[in-house]
């Protein structure tokens, strides 16, 4: 499944997916600099991480949804909790909507970033996919949801609280039938050739499109300096099918980096 | 009256197409630019999905293997592929939902009409399901037509050719001969 040259763009010297289609309506960003990043809890920047929260399960939507084009002959059952993943993703775009509309915005009133689809467009297998896209990118999301939700709620908005664990549950999903499948392929050869080739790829587009000394956000933050630490969500990881000895990785990592940034 | 083998080979060219249909509005979907479009056709994918998937069971009982499909003709799926090369929203819309969904809806009652309820109730479960599934489908593209007035086309002429098409189809089945013993 080759990718055509046409449908990529480079951004800082790295090689993406080109956009999928969007309205007029909206600007696109590519890279953080592009895009706001302010996390207070003001009705614009909540407006702000929503919308962007729009996009992204729609970009999710359009992942799944490619890998079912991309991928035809995948096992039959492999496909249908994809095609589930794109309703469920679907779904997750409608209620970030009506939640911006709800505090008064509107599609489009924000820029966004296409930045999951331009990478894991890339890549061209699908146990390579699977890797990057729900175990990595997912996987993170089911840490940084629980914190954004407990943010909110300590906040005093508890329905934005309420919706985030509501999607929550379903990406703990998306990530456990991945898990099971990417174990069901580690004992494939040519498989894990292609799980290592998509993990050093997104792992050099990452630090290739890392902020950079200067870079702010359009909303001013100072990027490189922005605090990203996330506490390991143990439960739900667990229940994604992470092996006690990978979320015990995953804590290790995680200390390592925050002792690094504290220098 | 149909035979055994009969109804498998429809229910397996069935699933066929649902197999495509749900490829081709997941192909859609990147590709649509309206956001809401883009969620309904995402929404639908797991519906034909699923439709898919209820008749792929039911070809294992039919004498066929599991999840089973069977190319439809040629000119069907001519038809199918021609549905996948359009690009324009309001087209894509009202070709799948006003087109095809309301073409195989015919197809099932042609399919219920000739057989037997009783000998063949798992198979009449199954589409009289999907085509009140599809009937849901059709009317939720109608909501957001109603809501979004620009997805509606301007002109009915390639819903009404497509269907002209379809029509003209006497069947989608390649029915293979039939060999004399049972069960073969």
């Amino acid at each position: 499944m080759p990718i055509d040259p046409a449908e990529t763009i480079v951004v800082r010297g790295v090689t993406l997916r080109r956009d999928p289609a969007r309205e007029s309506c909206f600007v696109i960003g590519h890279h953080e600099t592009e895009v706001q990043a302010l996390r207070d809890y003001s009705v614009l920047a909540v407006r702000s991480m929503l919308h962007r929260e729009y996009n992204n399960e729609t970009q999710n939507a359009e992942i799944a949804a490619q890998m079912l084009v991309d991928f035809p002959d995948a096992p039959w059952e492999l496909r249908m909790q994809l095609a589930r993943q794109c309703w469920d993703e679907t779904r997750h775009a409608r209620m970030f909507l009506r939640r911006v509309q709800e505090l008064g915005g509107r599609k489009g009133e924000s820029p966004i970033k296409n930045g999951d689809w331009g990478l894991v467009g890339m890549i061209e297998t699908l146990p390579g996919r699977l890797l990057v896209q729900h175990r990595l990118i997912e996987g993170g999301v089911i840490d940084s949801f629980r914190q954004v939700a407990r943010g909110f709620r300590e906040s005093g908005d508890a329905r934005t609280a309420d919706m985030l664990d509501v999607i929550l549950a379903d990406e703990i999903q998306h990530v456990r039938f991945a898990n099971q499948w990417l174990r069901h392929y580690s004992h494939e050869p040519r498989a894990v050739m292609q799980m290592a080739a998509a993990l050093n790829f997104a792992a050099g587009v990452m630090r290739a499109l890392q902020p950079k000394s200067g870079d702010r956000s359009l909303d001013g933050v100072d990027l490189p300096k922005e605090d990203h630490g996330i506490a390991i969500n143990i439960d739900d990881r667990r229940r994604a099918g992470f092996t006690q000895a990978e979320i015990a990785d995953l804590i290790q990592r995680d200390a390592s980096e925050s002792e690094l940034a504290e220098g | 009256m149909l035979s055994v083998r009969e109804r498998g080979e429809t229910v397996a060219t069935l699933r066929w197409i649902h197999v495509r249909l749900m490829e081709t509005i997941a192909s859609w979907v990147p590709t649509t630019p309206e956001m809401e479009v883009k969620l309904l056709f995402g929404a639908h994918v797991w519906d034909l999905a699923q439709h898919a998937d209820a008749l792929g069971k039911r070809t294992f009982e039919l004498r066929l293997p599991l999840q089973h499909s069977l190319e439809p003709t040629d000119p069907y799926k001519q038809l199918l592929a021609s549905l996948a090369q359009v690009k324009d929203t309001a087209e894509r819309v009202a070709s799948f939902y006003d087109g095809v969904l309301v073409a195989l809806a015919a197809r099932y009652r042609n399919y219920l009409e000739r057989t037997d309820r009783l000998l063949d109730a798992p198979t009449v479960r199954i589409l009289e399901h999907i085509g009140a599934e599809q009937a849901r489908m059709i009317r939720e593209s109608q909501e957001l037509r109603a809501e979004l007035p620009a997805l509606v086309l301007s002109h009915s002429e390639p819903v009404g050719r497509f269907l002209d098409r379809e029509r003209l189809l006497d069947t989608f089945v390649v029915h293979k001969p039939e060999h004399a013993t049972v069960g073969a």
